[in-house]
């Protein structure tokens, strides 16, 4: 079995609120996945009931799991970083490596412990003394320290600088990504995981609008930018979306044949995010 | 299952560090008092010498029973102190980690709901009595040791007075059982405690109080019986755990001096009833009634969504 996130009909309501609607999808082994949406489109609370932090309905299996009701074994396998790193304030972090390593069969103390050895972090310190770009690095520390199967990573460079974030991607892809391990990752700074990643997938709504894999993207999807009579005749080809730039036109095509749009302007891929919006938009004009 | 408890209940010490630091503060201030009540008492010299050749005509059950009125009120001293401490152990349980959003954290690591939950009731009703046990020990023997130092300064023979006479097994095993009998009778409040630490979104204290507070008022005015009153306040002061007498009554005030109820104890050990203990139907009530707040408590955390 090779995958190892399979969700069929998945939803989940909050009162009348449906955040997750009906979603069905797969995740492989050794996959990147990006979650993209916007605030709101259900992101958040479909990583949840892959964590198991939360009931939902339909059928959801992590690891061959039920995450909700067999969540134990399942934090044995896999790691998250919810949010911005919230660790616990009072904790010291040698405590903190202690309890880790007393309640996680896979934890690496060693590992974790040579990680730290490359940053400023002290093993007497409190959380609390750390700096937010600190703690975040201790808590991406001891999440590489866990040799698990699928790491969730939910808006995790949240409030760091830039130098950081290059670096919290760069390490994340060096140190840690393999062919046996599974990243499934939602930011808002789309553009600094776009390279990252191997799949990505949209969510709007509660509904999943796109799930393809990046080498896929560039043959459904094209952007032409043009502008007066090619822009008109370009329409006639049914783009998903147009937006202005410059004063020129660019319209979003999905699965047209480049050749079509041929000497009507400039081709070229688009960008996660602006696909994104094309998707999102286009489907609400 | 074992190893998480334990790493679970440490971690608990981690944070709740007043378990063992309230204690500690309120033994030092006890060993002081017993020096300066030393100084104060030798003011009175003659009336002490005479004291002492008293008491060392006393005879050795008489004297055990006086060191036993010492012994447990250093102890039931700790033993308030640590009842408050549990009730704030147990309102912050499970408030701080929701308050300082750490939950997520620790819900990313293997260890159950259940088994933290059970962590933070075990803690309370095991884990603060030890600890508290400890601490009073060892404040036994210093304020013993103390009154020695100063028995054998007035050339009294300390170690036929005090240690030869003292029933410090008897008084240990005596205090070890109140201590873990005390949560047990007081189970209810522990798990609604913990309950409301699970699920309120602020002041646990005062969610917590009120409902105790108002629902007997409630009672009396609208109904004019006093249920509740009972449950709450009777039940405290009432643990069965002592021949004949009630916890509130089991030191009295027998002509000018204090002195434990009943009969002539040879130590608090003698006055302990633990077949009238766990024959109480009131005690089972309140155990069960604790089973149904902890479940409560574990199922709030596992269900609450708190995004």
């Amino acid at each position: 079995m090779s995958s190892l996130v399979s969700a069929r009909n998945v939803s989940k309501s909050f009162g009348s609120v449906r955040a997750v609607d009906d979603v069905s999808f797969d995740i492989d082994k050794g996959k990147i996945m990006g979650l993209i949406g916007p605030n709101g489109a259900g992101k958040t609370t479909l990583l949840k009931a892959v964590l198991g932090l939360t009931d939902c309905e339909g059928s959801l299996s992590v690891l061959g799991l039920d995450p909700f009701r067999q969540r134990k074994q399942l934090m044995q396998n896999i790691c998250f970083i919810a949010d911005v790193a919230v660790l616990p304030r009072w904790i010291r972090v040698n405590q903190l490596l202690d309890f880790v390593e007393s309640v996680h069969p896979r934890f690496s103390r060693a590992r974790a412990e040579e990680l730290l050895k490359r940053t400023k972090i002290l093993p007497r310190s409190k959380i609390r003394e750390l700096s937010k770009g600190m703690v975040t690095q201790l808590h991406l520390s001891i999440i590489t320290a866990i040799d698990a199967r699928l790491l969730v990573l939910d808006e995790p460079t949240l409030g760091l600088d830039i130098i950081f974030r290059k670096e919290f991607y760069g390490n994340l892809l060096n140190d840690y990504f393999d062919k046996e391990r599974t990243i499934l990752i939602t930011t808002h700074q789309v553009e600094e995981i776009e390279n990252l990643l191997t799949d990505v997938m949209f969510i709007n709504d509660g509904h999943i609008v796109l799930h393809a894999s990046m080498d896929a993207l560039p043959e459904r999807y094209v952007e032409l930018m043009t502008s007066g009579e090619n822009a008109e005749r370009a329409r006639q080809l049914n783009p998903i979306f147009e937006r202005d730039v410059f004063g020129k036109k660019v319209l979003t095509f999905e699965g047209i044949g480049r050749e079509k749009l041929h000497g009507l302007g400039e081709l070229r891929t688009p960008a996660i995010a602006d696909l994104f919006v094309a998707k999102v938009k286009g489907a609400a004009a | 299952m074992i190893a998480n408890q334990v790493a679970l209940i440490r971690r608990e010490l981690w944070e709740h560090r007043s378990i063992y630091v309230t204690p500690l503060v309120i033994a030092l201030i006890v060993s002081i008092m017993a020096i300066t009540g030393q100084a104060v008492v030798s003011a009175f010299d003659q009336a002490v010498d005479i004291a002492i050749i008293g008491a060392t005509n006393l005879g050795p059950a008489e004297r055990a029973a006086g060191i036993t009125v010492l012994m447990t009120g250093v102890a039931s001293l700790l033993m308030m102190a640590m009842w408050v401490l549990t009730v704030f152990y147990c309102l912050d349980a499970l408030y701080a980690e929701r308050k300082d959003r750490s939950i997520l954290f620790w819900r990313s690591l293997p260890c159950t709901d259940a088994e933290t939950v059970v962590s933070k009731l075990l803690t309370a009703v095991i884990v603060i009595p030890l600890v508290t046990f400890a601490i009073i020990v060892v404040t036994h023997l210093v304020v013993l040791s103390i009154a020695s130092a100063w028995l054998a300064f007035q050339g009294a023979n300390a170690w036929h007075l005090i240690w030869r006479a003292a029933p410090l097994a008897n008084n240990w095993t005596g205090t070890l059982i109140v201590l873990l009998a005390l949560p047990l009778w007081l189970a209810p409040f522990i798990g609604w405690f913990l309950f409301v630490s699970a699920f309120t979104r602020r002041s646990p204290l005062l969610v917590a109080i009120l409902p105790v507070v108002i629902l007997p008022m409630l009672e009396k005015s609208l109904v004019g019986t006093s249920v509740f009153f009972d449950a709450f306040f009777v039940r405290t002061g009432s643990m069965p755990l002592f021949k004949g007498v009630s916890t509130g009554d089991i030191f009295a005030y027998r002509g000018d001096e204090w002195s434990l109820n009943g009969e002539v104890p040879s130590g608090l050990l003698s006055l302990v009833d633990l077949s009238r203990f766990f024959g109480s139907g009131s005690l089972w009530i309140g155990l069960v009634v604790c089973a149904l707040f902890v479940t409560a408590a574990i199922y709030v955390r596992r269900y609450r969504d708190e995004s």
